[in-house]
């Protein structure tokens, strides 16, 4: 990979290498600008486990206290449940140190405003121009304030939130057996302690050391879930869950093991949410039309946004969605408890789902209108974006076409969305559709206009 | 002065006003320097002063040393000599004091230690300098990045190494008050009080980030205005009165009396010396000449050289440690041989008060017993461009009597001698004048005012 990709600073924030590229004089100038952006307040700092937390959790302490904020240190925890304790704290600000499902040499920021959100793009502009502009809040000796810890309430304020929305006496009745692998990750305590604890399951799990480096890839995708299938075919247990470093992404096995496809477990969500309250859906570009179709169910309309969780997050607050996501990547958004993706509630809504119909996950899963889907990535040369979509248009004449990110063909058999990665430099390719073939004729036909 | 311009990068470390002056990007850099600069990936040692920006500075300390790969214990709110001997304790690669002394709160500062808890040398403190203004760090890489753990007990340990030199039991007989000035030597003392059953009265014990009783500085009119004026109340036997991190000393008399801060290093001098006759007093060109008469009533010798600390770890390095009686200079600033030449100023207090008990004097009639000297000292604001000329003017004007020229000018006749230099830290001109018996006004005055002509 080139030096460039091994930092980026950017609208999304800061990320990069630990070792000459992420420099904790970097995270501390960066957080700095984030102290003076959001303002002498108080600003919640939580990380993830990578061995290189502690190293910037300090440098972005000093950059915070430096501009005059009072840091609320909340320890190691996932991202969601930081982000529920901002907005219950009515701290200014938040951030995670977190380089989410990166490899464990990355670390990054993850920037919240006082509502516990994501910086909308036009936040995340102002503060890249004052991080530039170097003009930091400069607090003087009266004006550095305390740092603060509660390595207490965060996770009892999430959960706490997250079983407003599920049965938890009818969960806890069935005492499922559960298979976990938290990648010894931010969440391996607290998802033992609500899963064994709260929802009464037995537990069978796996890498919920946080002191350990990750045992596997970071992603929790089926290639990497190997382990997760054998604890599962040993424990004989009803269901798996797999989550990312900072807990926001989930990945669910059915009871023989098998991965469920993103976008199968964020439909199995909307049609949790749906049955109780319906209303608006809000997806990505490259989520599945199954989402539509479970919707359509509940006689409710899906919205798309393009894809990162600040876009879908900002449509969906517009839309006044009940529940949103991307399927692409293993995210489920519900604002009843943040405007956040948020393994937990997903954990809940399948137990919940479990216990309410007496069904296996695979069970479940049959319910959903079967689509087939490849997504991909090519590597592309700057500036041939253009041409290959305007390509791609003239190929799919008559279809409908969306250029909010990229572009997305829809046609009535399936459809085609290429887009530029934001955080590498490739093409992303996602194609769907009602059978195989056409699956794959639409990917080949993205793919030779490359 | 300008807080803007109150930033200072030198060999001595990095010191300013927190915010317009010394900001986190300056700590961050100057900690990754210090990590870069010491080869050997170990252990660092970590302390600051109760100064509310320390916590911020501790923080950026932290993450350029764990970036750098070196393990980061933190010894939490504590005196620099108390790092000092921890770095030993660790056998650390070396170590950090945060914390700005005798300068008032809004100011702080990093100071650097060696593996033996020393300073560093000139010539590794401008390879520290050199590393700094390159800003290429060796950072590791992310499995070697260094973990920060927290050592709770390296003021008893610091006590431990005092018992060795100090008798503790013998000590108690005396009623001490003492001035904290709201700093690092508070917890350290009264611990002494509930370890060894010391008669300490504390005042100003209250650690502060903020505003401190009064100014931290360690010379004779602060102790007239603080301290003196309580001592007959509470009818104490000796007063101190320390700046923030415990690194000065100054004193009162059991009558009420402010003691010259020159004196500190002139007791302790005395001490040594009959203790171990023909060694070496190890001070500056700004400091008293009565060193100079003990000295030669034990057969001891005085080196002088430039004001700093700097100038005094390479004159230390010149000499074995068994050599040197004790070093120091006229601010209450003493370092003894057998705590390995560190300022302290906790072990200058004990060994005042040792030696009254070893001959039985109180602490006025020990200081009365010493020929007097009297010393005046000014400042004068600074044209920097005229300096030579000064230092001309003023050796042609004093040409008859002995001349110094390694920092400014000193001269020197029989019974009385002046020292004029220019001040590392601020833009002033420091003017110092000393006599045997009555202050020597006069010369001073036209020294002052031959500066001041310059200064138009």
């Amino acid at each position: 990979m080139s030096r460039a990709h091994q930092l980026k600073i950017g609208v999304s924030g800061i990320r990069g290498v630990i070792g000459g590229f992420l420099t904790p004089n970097l995270a501390c100038a960066f957080a700095q600008a984030f102290g003076s952006y959001v303002g002498p307040g108080r600003v919640v700092l939580g990380r993830d486990t990578r061995r290189s937390g502690e190293m910037i959790e300090h440098a972005v302490t000093c950059g915070l206290l430096a501009a005059g904020c009072e840091v609320v240190k909340v320890g190691v925890l996932p991202t969601p449940t930081i982000q529920v304790y901002v907005s219950e704290t009515h701290a200014r600000g938040g951030i995670a140190i977190t380089a989410s499902h990166n490899p464990p040499e990355y670390n990054a920021l993850k920037l919240f405003n006082h509502e516990g959100l994501f910086f909308n793009q036009y936040e995340r502009a102002e503060l890249l121009d004052l991080y530039h502009q170097s003009t930091f809040r400069q607090a003087e000796n009266a004006e550095i304030r305390r740092i603060l810890t509660d390595y207490e309430s965060a996770m009892r304020r999430h959960i706490h939130r997250v079983l407003d929305h599920v049965n938890v006496e009818a969960i806890r009745a069935k005492a499922f057996r559960v298979a976990l692998d938290a990648v010894n990750g931010a969440g391996s305590k607290m998802s033992v302690h609500f899963l064994r604890e709260v929802l009464g399951c037995e537990l069978h799990a796996i890498a919920v050391d946080p002191e350990l480096p990750f045992p596997r890839e970071a992603e929790p995708k089926p290639e990497s879930l190997g382990d997760l299938r054998d604890l599962m075919k040993r424990t004989a247990a009803e269901i798996g869950f797999a989550q990312d470093p900072d807990g926001d992404r989930l990945a669910v096995a059915n009871e023989r093991g098998e991965i469920l496809d993103n976008d199968e477990v964020l439909a199995i969500a909307v049609d949790c949410v749906l049955s109780r309250t319906p209303g608006p859906v809000v997806v990505n570009l490259t989520t599945s039309a199954v989402i539509d179709d479970v919707a359509a169910r509940h006689g409710c309309p899906v919205y798309r946004a393009p894809v990162g969780e600040a876009n879908v997050v900002e449509r969906m607050k517009a839309m006044r969605a009940v529940i949103g996501g991307e399927g692409s990547n293993g995210g489920i958004i519900f604002p009843g408890v943040q405007y956040c993706r948020d393994s937990y509630m997903g954990m809940a809504f399948f137990l919940d789902k479990m216990a309410q119909t007496g069904l296996r996950v695979s069970e479940i899963a049959a319910e959903l209108p079967r689509y087939y889907r490849r997504m991909g990535k090519a590597s592309y040369e700057h500036g041939r974006l253009g041409p290959i979509m305007q390509a791609l248009e003239e190929r799919f004449s008559g279809a409908r076409i969306d250029r909010s990110d990229g572009l997305k063909v829809v046609t009535p058999e399936g459809w085609i969305h290429v887009r530029a990665s934001n955080t590498e430099p490739l093409l992303r390719i996602a194609a769907e559709a009602r059978s195989q073939d056409r699956v794959e004729e639409l990917y080949q036909s993205a793919l030779r206009e490359l | 002065m300008d807080k803007q311009r109150s930033l200072r990068i030198s060999q001595v470390g990095l010191r300013g006003v927190v915010g317009p002056g010394l900001t986190a990007a300056h700590v961050l850099d100057f900690a990754a320097a210090f990590g870069t600069f010491l080869e050997k990936r170990g252990k660092v040692i970590v302390g600051y002063d109760p100064r509310a920006s320390s916590a911020m500075l501790l923080e950026g300390v932290t993450a350029g040393l764990l970036a750098c790969g070196h393990d980061v214990v933190d010894l939490g709110m504590v005196s620099t000599p108390v790092i000092q001997h921890a770095i030993r304790r660790h056998n650390a690669a070396g170590g950090v004091s945060i914390g700005a002394s005798h300068n008032a709160a809004e100011w702080n500062a990093l100071k650097f230690f060696g593996p033996n808890g020393t300073y560093l040398s000139t010539n590794e403190a401008g390879e520290l300098l050199d590393i700094y203004h390159l800003k290429k760090f060796d950072f590791a890489e992310w499995q070697q990045l260094g973990k920060r753990s927290a050592d709770r007990e390296a003021m008893d340990y610091y006590l431990g190494q005092l018992e060795q030199v100090f008798d503790f039991a013998a000590l108690r007989r005396f009623r001490v008050l003492v001035d904290c000035t709201n700093g690092s030597s508070a917890p350290l003392l009264r611990r002494m009080v509930e370890r060894y059953g010391l008669q300490l009265i504390l005042i100003n014990e209250r650690l502060e980030g903020v505003e401190f009783a009064h100014e931290p500085s360690t010379n004779r009119k602060m102790v007239a205005m603080q301290l003196a004026p309580l001592m007959r109340h509470v009818g104490a036997d000796a007063g101190f009165l320390f700046d923030v991190d415990a690194d000065r000393v100054a004193m009162a008399t059991e009558t009420g009396e402010a003691v010259s801060e020159e004196m500190v290093l002139v007791l302790i001098a005395q001490e040594m010396l009959q203790m171990g006759p023909g060694k070496l007093i190890i001070t500056n060109l700004s400091t008293t000449a009565l060193l100079e008469e003990i000295a030669s009533k034990h057969g001891g010798r005085v080196i002088r050289g430039p004001v700093g600390r700097q100038a005094a770890t390479d004159m230390l390095s010149g000499y074995k440690p068994e050599q040197i009686a004790v070093a120091g200079e006229g601010t209450g600033a003493v370092m003894m041989p057998q705590f390995r030449f560190v300022y302290d100023g906790i072990a200058s207090m004990l060994a005042v008060l040792s030696a009254l008990v070893r001959r039985g004097q109180t602490l006025s009639a020990l200081l009365n017993a010493l020929p007097r000297y009297s010393i005046l000292k000014g400042e004068v604001p600074l044209e920097t461009h005229r300096i030579p000329e000064l230092l001309l003017a003023l050796e042609e004007r004093y040409a008859d009597g002995q001349r110094n020229t390694q920092d400014g000018l000193r001269v020197d006749w029989q019974d009385r001698w002046f020292h004029v230099r220019v001040s590392q830290t601020e833009p002033i001109v420091r003017v110092i004048c000393e006599q045997r018996g009555d202050p020597p006004e006069s010369l001073y005055y036209e020294i002052v005012d031959l500066v001041r002509s310059f200064n138009i």
